[in-house]
């Protein structure tokens, strides 16, 4: 009942006017980012953080978690339009999405991916509401040794699954955890690693040194596109037959499941989620012979999945403050700056904060259907855009990002910097997914590390005498050991461009 | 698509790499030791770093080892000119930023990448030029309530750039 309660004095909240524009603004932001190739989640939220600097803390987070799911649908009407995902977790949708188009079907494919993507982001909410109060009551029990035990297993994990070699996961790893600890020490207020410039003394901003490694260096490492014309479906094509809402409700339901138990493990993207449940339905679809041909359960699961996914990885954060993908450590970052640590504490001390985010997650899903099928043409048209003025006015985003995080064009050039590492990262196969997650978890997994070895005056044994941290550890040690073990990756996360 | 045959010497820009992160792991590792690994009050300021610097280190010479093994095909090589055009135009921006303010520079930026690079029209180049620099500023200063700079230069400054 106190969770009902308070789920309603969160949607009192967030249905404020200015909170619900809030929410649009997010949903518009996230569309758009979702369709422009080349700009992914990552990048796309980073990018707007500075934007919502000056807006209270419940609004901003409300907008930036708009962004975040909105990218998930944006992605899709390139995709089934164009045969080219504006975001990993779409790529499984061009097969028949796009198949789709080719028969006249566009839009009932639009329409379908975006109730799949209401349902499983509703469901995936009502599991975060369930989920919120009996995890971050357990999360309240949780010491220092388990918190850090728990870094370590979410680390591991997306380290063991990124990219296709463990050795330049844990070196993209390792140089976020470096560059995170820029600075002045929290503890004993020493510098390190500043050169002796002041400037540096607060660390790096880490909005600038993400907009560089993810969204500098995509633009820095494009190349010449053939120019695709495209035709948006007309507001009749919009509504599928009865046979396709009956066909896609099963897949629905896969995608669901599979979408919202993958986005409780670190590490899982939504590039995952889409293929898994794209697997899925290649085995159970009752007309999985179709698939490839232009399916509507080939764009109902996968669609439903990556939706249910970006939702549920919302739970590992608001409950232990976890971030189980790089979008979601970025989020993490942006409750940071404005005074709010995601985890348990979260629904003790900003209650009211939370819940009205939760309600608003509700709130935007809705949102997100009801902006996205009308203005489907609306939003192909912002690929009739050239080039040129779309790289020129991507730029002129990431330059305000940067500069205005401590107005301060010293950060401009951190990008630059970074833009620049992002683009040899990139040639050298390095993946940038690691490196985001330690960047931010850094000065909390130093913290927590710190505060264990105080508590057991220096003996490291403190790890391995309590249960909860024993067996984290050694979880975190066989995830990390794995190609040892010849444990096998699963083949849908060696080539995902998330991770 | 045709597949490039196996390499049998690493390439010279994976060597490069791995002899980067492999001096950065060294040197964090000799800067650590000098922040102090261990205080009388528990752990020092420089034993996260150390670990950190140790896994750099020790992962660059397996990753070595690896390329001597099996050499890796290097990534797709990025298009040099855009690099050279965007990099050296946000450093000249960055550097000209407070000098000239924020809507002179971005407009010249924004010029340069939509006239001279991308070869727009005159009046599709300026438009979109004006939006993104005279625009923006307004948009940021007065909407948002986020100040963009002005010009250090006392007659832009007077102009309101």
């Amino acid at each position: 009942m106190d969770t009902l309660n308070e789920l309603l004095n969160g949607f009192a909240a967030a249905l404020t006017w200015q909170n619900l524009i809030f929410a649009f603004l997010g949903c518009l932001l996230g569309t758009v980012i979702g369709v422009l190739p080349g700009i992914g989640p990552v990048a796309g939220v980073a990018l707007l953080i500075p934007l919502t600097l000056n807006m209270d803390p419940t609004g901003s987070i409300i907008m930036l978690c708009a962004i975040f799911y909105g990218t998930a649908y944006g992605g899709t009407i390139t995709s089934v339009l164009l045969n080219t995902p504006g975001e990993a977790a779409s790529a499984i949708t061009t097969i028949d999405g796009h198949a789709m188009t080719k028969m006249g079907k566009a839009g009932a494919a639009l329409t379908i991916a975006a109730i799949g993507s209401f349902v499983g982001g509703t469901i995936a909410t009502l599991g975060l509401v369930a989920a919120a109060k009996p995890l971050g009551e357990l999360g309240l029990l949780v010491g220092p040794p388990e918190f850090f035990a728990l870094m370590v297993v979410g680390i591991s994990l997306l380290v063991a699954l990124a990219g296709k070699s463990m050795v330049k996961a844990l070196i993209s790893g390792a140089l976020g955890l470096l560059i995170s600890m820029v600075g002045i020490d929290p503890v004993a207020g020493a510098p390190r690693f500043t050169f002796g410039m002041d400037r540096l003394l607060d660390g790096v901003s880490f909005v600038a040194v993400i907009v560089g490694v993810f969204g500098l260096s995509e633009i820095l490492s494009y190349r010449k596109g053939e120019s695709t014309v495209v035709h948006a479906p007309g507001l009749r094509s919009l509504l599928p037959t009865g046979k396709e809402w009956r066909r896609s409700a099963p897949s629905m339901a896969r995608g669901t499941g599979i979408g919202f138990g993958l986005g409780l493990i670190p590490g899982m993207t939504g590039s995952v989620a889409s293929l898994l449940s794209y697997g899925a339905e290649k085995k159970f679809s009752r007309h999985r012979n179709e698939l490839g041909k232009g399916a509507v359960e080939g764009v109902a699961g996968p669609e439903t999945a990556n939706n249910a996914h970006a939702n549920a990885a919302l739970i590992p954060l608001f409950t232990l403050g976890i971030p189980a993908s790089p979008t979601i450590a970025v989020l993490m970052g942006a409750f940071l700056q404005q005074g709010l640590t995601p985890g348990p504490t979260l629904f003790t001390e900003h209650s009211e904060i939370a819940w009205a985010i939760i309600a608003s997650l509700f709130i935007g899903n809705l949102l997100l259907v009801l902006l996205n099928v009308p203005l489907v043409g609306l939003w192909t048209s912002i690929l009739r855009v050239p080039a040129p003025i779309l790289t020129a006015l991507i730029l002129l985003f990431m330059v305000i990002g940067a500069y205005t995080i401590n107005f301060s064009v010293f950060d401009v050039f951190v990008m630059i910097g970074f833009g620049l590492l992002g683009l040899a990262l990139r040639h050298l196969e390095i993946p940038l997914a690691p490196m985001v997650l330690t960047l931010v978890l850094g000065p909390l997994m130093e913290r927590s590390l710190r505060e264990s070895l105080e508590i057991s005056q220096g003996d490291f044994s403190i790890f391995l005498n309590r249960p909860i941290s024993l067996v984290l550890i050694i979880l975190g040690v066989l995830i990390i050991c794995s190609p040892l073990l010849k444990l096998r990756k699963p083949k849908a996360l060696m080539d995902d461009p998330e991770t | 698509m045709t597949q490039s045959p196996a390499r049998t010497r690493p390439a010279r820009s994976v060597l490069a790499g791995i002899a980067a992160f492999g001096a950065l792991g060294a040197y964090v590792l000799v800067s650590s030791v000098g922040l102090g690994l261990w205080t009388s009050l528990g752990p020092g300021p420089g034993l996260f770093p150390f670990a950190m610097g140790a896994v750099l280190a020790s992962m660059s010479v397996l990753w070595l080892l690896q390329e001597l093994r099996r050499p890796s095909a290097a990534g797709d090589k990025a298009d040099g000119g855009l690099v050279l055009a965007v990099v050296v135009s946000l450093v000249l921006l960055a550097a000209l930023l407070d000098l000239l303010g924020f809507q002179l520079s971005m407009f010249l930026f924004l010029m340069y990448h939509l006239k001279i690079r991308g070869k727009r029209g005159w009046l599709s180049a300026l438009l979109t030029a004006l939006a993104g620099s005279v625009g923006a500023f307004y948009a940021f200063n007065y909407g948002l309530n986020v100040a963009l700079p002005v010009s250090s230069i006392p007659v832009l400054n007077l102009i309101g750039l």
